[in-house]
C-alpha cells in the first residue's frame, strides 16, 4: 500500500477532479482508497468540497428578476422571424413559380371555402401597394391580407408563390379590381400575383403583379 | 372557374404537404427554443451577472442568445448540448458589450431580496443576512480571480462538466482543469 508518506499525498488537482467526477474509473478508485486511509488528504478533500459548495450556493443565490413580458416579447420576435425567414427567398425556403393549375387546390379551394366569412372589401387599383389596414409587408413586399380560415395556426412561416389567380376568385374573396387601367379587364381574366402562403399551405396574402 | 393553365407546370411536389412538414418542423423549433428558455433563462442571467454584467444587460444578452438559438435551429444547426451552446453564445455576446466583464469586484452589490418576499420571523431574517454575508464573501473572492478562473468556477458551480466548460469558453479541457484548480485554491484561501 502506498501509505501516507509526504511524497505520495494526493495533489489538489486530483482531489478536485475526484470531487467533480472527472477522473477515469481507475484513478477515481485510487483516490478513493487513499482517502480511506489518509486523514490529511481527506481533510483537504473535504475542505475543497466545502468551498465548492459555498460557491454553488453563492451562484444559486444570485437574484434574477423575471417577468412574463420578457417571455412574451421573445415569442413575438420568434414569430416575426419565422415569418420573415419563410417569405425570404433563400436557403431554408423556396419561392416557387407555380402555375395556377398546380396551386389551384391549395389556393382556390381555400378561397371558396372561407370567402363567406370574410366581408371586408378591399379596393385595389392596379398593382400599387396600397396602405390599407388589411395590408402587411413581408420582406418589403406588400400583401393584401386574404381571409384566413384557421386563426389558431400562427402565421409565422410562409412561402411566396407566383401564380395566375382568376379575378373572379379574388372578387369572391372580397378583393375588387377597379378597371382603371387595362391591366385587369373582364371577370374571366386572371392576374399574375405573388401569393403568400401560410404554414398550412393556404394563402394568407396576395400582391397583384400584373394581369395575364 | 377559368382554369387556364398558364406557364409551364414545373416541379410538382404537392405544395401543401411540403408546407405542412415545414410548419410542423418550425413549430417544433419554436417549442424547443421556449423550453430551453424556461429552463435556462434564470441560470444564464445568473451566470452573466456573476461575471460582472448588470441585470439589464444580462437580460438583453440572454434574449439575444435565444433569438440566435432559434436561428441556429431553423438553419438545421446541431442540437447536441443546447445548454452549452446557449452559454457559449451568451458569453460571446456579453464579451462584445461594453459593460460586460469588467472586474466583477465592482459588482459587489448585495443580492437584494425584495422585502415583501421575506415574511419570515426575526431568527430566519438573521440567518438570511448571515447567508447573504457569506455569499458576498464568495463573490468578492471570485471577483479577485482571473477572468478564466472565474468563468470556469461559475460554470462548474452551475453543474457543467469540464468538457462542456471547455466548449463554452473555447478552452482545452486540461486548461479548464487548471483554471478550476487554481481558482478554487485561491477562493479557499480567501474565505
Ligand atoms: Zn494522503
Amino acid at each position: 500500500m502506498k501509505g501516507c508518506e509526504e511524497v505520495s499525498h494526493l495533489p489538489s488537482a486530483l482531489l478536485i477532479k475526484a470531487i467533480d467526477e472527472e477522473l477515469p474509473g481507475g484513478e477515481a478508485q485510487e483516490v478513493e482508497s487513499h482517502l480511506a486511509t489518509c486523514d490529511s488528504c481527506r481533510r483537504r478533500y473535504q475542505a475543497l468540497r466545502q468551498v465548492s459548495g459555498r460557491i454553488e450556493s453563492a451562484v444559486a443565490a444570485r437574484q434574477v428578476e423575471l417577468s412574463s413580458e420578457q417571455r412574451t416579447r421573445l415569442e413575438t420576435e420568434l414569430d416575426a422571424r419565422e415569418l420573415a425567414a419563410r417569405a425570404k427567398p433563400g436557403a431554408s425556403h423556396v419561392v416557387r413559380r407555380l402555375s395556377w393549375a398546380v396551386a389551384i387546390a391549395a389556393a382556390l379551394a381555400f378561397l371558396l371555402l372561407v370567402a363567406p366569412q370574410w366581408r371586408q372589401s378591399v379596393k385595389r387599383t392596379g398593382s400599387a401597394a396600397a396602405a390599407q389596414p388589411s395590408a402587411f409587408e413581408v420582406d418589403g413586399e406588400s400583401f393584401v391580407a386574404l381571409p384566413y380560415s384557421n386563426p389558431d395556426l400562427p402565421l409565422n412561416t410562409s412561402h411566396i408563390v407566383q401564380m395566375q389567380v382568376p379575378v373572379q376568385s379574388l372578387a369572391d374573396a372580397g378583393i375588387v379590381f377597379e378597371p382603371i387601367s387595362n391591366e385587369v379587364a373582364a371577370q374571366d381574366r386572371s392576374v399574375l400575383a405573388d401569393v403568400l402562403l401560410g404554414m398550412d399551405g393556404r394563402p394568407v396574402g396576395i400582391h397583384v403583379l400584373a394581369s395575364e | 372557374m377559368g382554369n387556364s393553365v398558364v406557364g409551364q407546370a414545373d416541379t410538382l411536389p404537392l405544395p401543401s404537404t411540403t408546407w405542412k412538414a415545414d410548419y410542423l418542423q418550425d413549430t417544433a423549433v419554436r417549442r424547443l427554443v421556449l423550453e430551453q428558455y424556461d429552463r435556462e433563462c434564470v441560470p444564464l442571467r445568473r451566470y452573466l451577472q456573476f461575471l460582472g454584467m448588470d441585470a439589464d444587460s444580462a437580460q438583453e444578452t440572454v434574449h439575444e442568445a435565444f433569438l440566435k438559438l432559434h436561428q441556429h435551429l431553423l438553419g438545421g444547426g446541431d442540437r447536441a448540448n443546447l445548454r452549452a451552446w446557449l452559454y457559449r453564445v451568451s458569453h460571446n455576446l456579453a464579451r462584445n458589450t461594453q459593460s460586460a466583464f469588467r472586474s466583477s469586484r465592482t459588482d459587489s452589490l448585495p443580492d437584494v431580496t425584495v422585502s415583501g418576499e421575506l415574511a419570515s420571523p426575526a431568527a430566519s431574517i438573521e440567518q438570511e443576512l448571515l447567508a447573504e454575508e457569506r455569499n458576498r464573501l464568495v463573490r468578492d473572492a471570485i471577483g479577485g480571480l482571473s477572468a478564466a478562473q472565474r468563468d470556469c468556477l461559475v460554470l462548474r458551480a452551475q453543474g457543467f462538466k469540464y468538457r462542456e466548460i471547455a466548449e463554452v469558453l473555447n478552452l482545452s479541457v486540461s486548461t479548464v482543469g487548471e483554471n478550476i484548480q487554481r481558482g478554487l485554491e485561491k477562493v479557499k484561501e480567501l474565505l
